[in-house]
């Protein structure tokens, strides 16, 4: 009686044939022993049965990626881009350009490899998996991920140097990992990092795969400062052991069409997760910052705040989802996601999501979507401070509260300065 | 909670099978045979003596609906349903114009009573002489008898079944149904449109205020009848009028199906508030039977300074699929949503709102409590949109959700869409147990423990309760009890 009439044999997107195509030219010199390039084959047949998501997707309702995504960039191999400065002083660089790791570096207490070498020996294949059926980013890295770094921090170590991995690229495709195991009371800082390097259109694919053993305490920071013709999928995989605790700084300040996948799962009694982000969108930028979040065993808290900035014809997405399993009694969680919207021109979509199958919790979600507070304005342009200035101040204090939570001067300065730069050309 | 253990052993103690308006009606009935079909959607509009051009708004909705599939998104599950294995069409056979209530057969009338429905003006007055309450009660798909219709002619409100209307107001029909939710909107809604019986129609003209709370009892009785109501409410320039809906259903063995379409009209300065209280067979202890409830309830602020109010009692069904929305079309409009959203036993509930500012300086506001128990699941889905040219538009939302045992689920999916840099927008929700403090607190003042909760639970909802008018107030409250019955005293 339902004639479905709704899904016609799909047919494919220019994206999606211009993906197939670069598979099957790239799969003969993908690295990968005959299990991994047996899982690329399934994992790219997934994404060409499913499409690129759509908004009929209810994780991509707001990012319509097969709409969004209109082409995609030839692979460009063996562009020469030279590393940055670090961002934090004192940090060590490990460099990935254009999706070449650097994994000749030593940091005492850290075993340090390329991505490339467990895809070659198979090693890779337990990530290489994708997250559920509507996860096309974990699809689209995993057919056709060349190489990236692995980390694993010793048991007690305490790297007191940040630990920098610098993403860093030109135009093309480029699609990396991130496996990153911290041992049993290991404590580290870590700054992922990810910066177009030259101009024209680069479709970038990253996913870091954190591990936290139990009573690790890190700090991991994500600046994302893609150009303005870049498309960057990221997902971050985290998964805290007991006791362990997790501060999650993530800074967006790029690219043209960005969905970050925050897929975090608490399996410890008493890790705590803080996640705080910032999100300065302008120009004409999809960002869609998409959190997953479960507690999955008793006693266990987290808080995660998003401040948002809107200008121009920027559009900006948060989906927030806490889900607290059965039996996770005690949960704590507490999520809220502030957004100014400056632009009449620009959007903002939020979908806190609860849910929650324990009763013994406090769980609970807050979101705003605003302009500037006039009593505010007034209180500082009654002072003498102009308009202009009295805004760019506001704005300012508004996200660098956030970044400011870290304490740690050496951090904070940096990044405030990347955000006071940011509002400067679009305020 | 860490509910005491009394507590938890009582929830799970529970026997929803003694669902207090369980019982059936022997009645004789006038049946369509079972099934959906153009015949059907036919025979239902010759029943009616409806124009013809009823019968074809009725047939293009019904070939739109075939092409159509059922929706998914929500968080219910349910085994499929078979459309031709419902009866679209049932009517007490003795409906035949009774004039006064003498007329109409006792059995219905004791039904009325047991259900505490103050069907007799008598009654309804005892006691409370200035509050007039007109029913225009509905006994599976036809009105049987309508009250106080003269006090209501003579300030111009009419009130009347649909169907009457669309033979007696052709005009104010084709002028408003079916423009607030659309025949193409929704699944359920086309399929209303296809075979809708009956349902109350009200348009309150030009600058009057309705004489009295307007108020329709709808029981669904017949074994596999599907119901469906079509309501159309249309408030004219400056009027005013509140309309209340209740509904209590017998226990059933097999699931019945209620899909029922609500439309509201305000034009400039009109306001409109609409009240349900929500009691049908929310199925056994097993989960077995129940009324499934997909609803689709639209309000439509078309004029300026307009106001639709939506305040809903959620506690029966064993499905609940009902977001009642507003369309804040005009400059200055206003739309509210209060819910209290109960679920025991194996109920799931997925419920809430859609406020749409597409005027300038329009506002909402949005206050939803969802209680679960048992092995229930309670879902609040709302969306508040705020279009590019909507200037000015304020939001403020505050669910809150109360999880009474840990076998049940509490879950918030607000959808928030800005477009425009003047909204001010506001969302919060939390998800708790009662405090162990408020408990404390209360039992150290010599209540007993389970009176302390349900002295929380009524704090909890105490924000809804008060929006309700004072007849269903108390209904309310009730209910509320009565579907926590064991969990909270």
């Amino acid at each position: 009686m339902n004639i479905q009439t709704n899904q016609p044999a799909s047919r494919l997107t220019a994206a999606e044939t211009a993906l197939v195509d670069a598979f099957a030219a790239q799969i003969g010199e993908l690295p990968g022993n005959g299990a991994v390039t047996g899982t690329r084959d399934r994992l790219l047949d997934d994404l060409k049965k499913a499409g690129l998501p759509t908004r009929r997707i209810e994780s991509w309702h707001y990012t319509d990626l097969k709409n969004l995504l209109r082409a995609v960039p030839d692979r460009v191999a063996g562009a020469a881009i030279d590393p940055v400065a670090a961002l934090v002083k004192g940090a060590t660089v490990l460099s990935i350009l254009q999706g070449q790791a650097d994994a000749t570096s030593s940091i005492n207490g850290v075993t340090i490899s390329a991505f490339r070498d467990q895809l070659t020996d198979g090693s890779a294949m337990a990530g290489l998996t994708a997250l559920d059926k509507d996860d096309a980013i974990g699809r689209l890295n995993g057919s056709f991920v060349r190489d990236g770094l692995v980390l694993a921090i010793a048991a007690g170590a305490e790297i007191d140097a940040p630990i920098e991995l610098q993403a860093l690229h030109g135009e093309g495709q480029i699609h990396t990992r991130f496996p990153v195991s911290f041992g049993a009371g290991s404590k580290a800082t870590i700054i992922e990092r990810h910066q177009s390097a030259a101009d024209g259109a680069a479709l970038v694919s990253s996913i870091s795969d954190i591990t936290l053993e139990d009573g690790a305490e890190i700090t991991w920071i994500i600046l994302q400062q893609q150009g303005a013709a870049d498309t960057h999928l990221a997902q971050i995989r985290a998964k805290l052991g007991t006791d362990a605790k997790l501060r999650l700084y993530v800074v967006n300040a790029g690219g043209k069409l960005v969905r970050q996948e925050l897929r975090i799962e608490v399996q410890g009694e008493g890790a705590e997760l803080t996640l705080r982000g910032v999100n300065l969108l302008g120009g004409d930028t999809h960002t869609d910052v998409t959190l997953v979040l479960g507690h999955n065993v008793p006693h266990t808290n987290s808080t995660e705040t998003f401040r948002n900035v809107v200008f121009d014809k920027a559009s900006g997405v948060f989906q927030g989802m806490i889900r607290v399993a059965p039996d996770a009694q005690k949960t704590d969680a507490k999520m809220a996601c502030n957004t100014l919207l400056m632009s009449d021109d620009g959007d903002f979509s939020v979908k806190p999501e609860l849910e929650i199958f324990a009763d013994d919790v406090i769980c609970g979600h807050g979101a705003t979507v605003a302009d500037i507070d006039r009593n505010h304005l007034f209180y500082m342009m009654a002072r003498g401070v102009p308009e202009n200035k009295a805004r760019g101040l506001l704005v300012n204090a508004f996200v660098a509260e956030i970044v400011e939570e870290l304490e740690d001067e050496a951090l904070v300065e940096p990044l405030e300065e990347i955000i006071s730069v940011w509002l400067d050309k679009h305020a | 909670m860490p509910a005491v253990q009394e507590t938890i052993d009582q929830v799970r103690g529970i026997d929803i099978d003694q669902y207090k308006y369980g019982f059936e009606t022997i009645i004789e009935v006038d049946k369509a045979p079972k099934g959906l079909s153009e015949d059907i959607i036919r025979f239902i509009s010759a029943k009616k003596q409806e124009p013809e051009w009823m019968l074809e708004w009725r047939l293009d909705a019904y070939k739109r609906w075939l092409t159509m599939v059922e929706p998914t998104w929500a968080r219910v599950e349910y085994p499929k349903i078979d459309f031709n294995d419902l009866y679209y069409y049932a009517a007490p056979k003795n409906v035949t114009g009774p004039v006064s209530l003498d007329e109409v057969d006792p059995e219905l009338l004791r039904t009325y009573e047991k259900l505490g429905i103050p069907l007799r003006e008598q009654e309804i007055l005892a006691g409370v002489q200035t509050s007039k309450v007109a029913v225009d009660a509905v006994f599976d798909s036809v009105s049987v008898v309508t009250t106080f219709k003269k006090e209501l002619q003579k300030a111009g409100v009419i009130f009347m079944s649909i169907s009457e209307a669309i033979r007696e107001h052709p005009e104010l029909i084709k002028q408003y149904l079916g423009s607030v939710v659309p025949t193409t909107d929704n699944y359920y809604a086309t399929l209303n449109a296809a075979v809708f019986t009956d349902g109350s129609f009200v348009f309150v003209p030009k600058g009057v205020r309705c004489p009295m709370e307007l108020s329709t009892y709808f029981r669904i009785n017949e074994k596999n009848t599907g119901q469906f109501e079509r309501t159309l409410i249309i408030a004219e320039e400056g009027a005013y009028v509140s309309y209340l809906e209740g509904c209590t259903a017998p226990q059933r063995d097999e699931n019945q199906l209620h899909a029922a379409v609500v439309e509201l009209v305000a034009l400039d300065d009109a306001e409109i508030k609409y009240s349900t209280v929500q009691n049908w067979y929310p199925g056994d202890k097993e989960g077995k039977g129940g009324i499934y409830n997909f609803v689709t309830k639209r309000g439509d602020c078309r004029g300026h300074r307009s106001k639709i109010s939506w305040t809903q009692v959620e506690t029966g069904s064993a499905i609940t699929w009902k977001y009642p929305s507003c369309i804040l079309r005009g400059d200055e409009s206003q739309g509210e949503f209060y819910s209290i959203a109960v679920s025991n036993g194996h109920q799931q509930i997925d419920s809430g709102t859609k406020m749409i500012h597409l005027g300038k300086n329009t506002s909402s506001r949005i206050i939803s409590k969802g209680i679960s128990a048992g092995v229930s699941q309670n879902t609040y889905r709302g969306q508040v949109s705020v279009n590019r040219r909507a200037e000015n538009a304020r939001n403020f939302t505050n669910c809150d959700s109360l999880l009474i045992g840990d076998k049940c689920g509490a879950h918030t999916v607000p959808y928030i869409e800005v477009k425009n840099a003047s909204a001010q927008i506001e969302h919060e929700a939390t998800t708790s147990k009662i405090s162990d403090d408020q408990k404390f607190y209360a039992m150290q003042r010599g209540i007993p423990e389970e009176e302390a909760i349900a002295l929380i639970v009524n704090g909890f909802v105490k924000d809804v309760i008060q929006q309700l008018p004072m007849e269903f107030a108390v209904e309310a409250q009730k209910l509320i009890g009565i579907s926590l019955e064991g969990s909270v005293g």
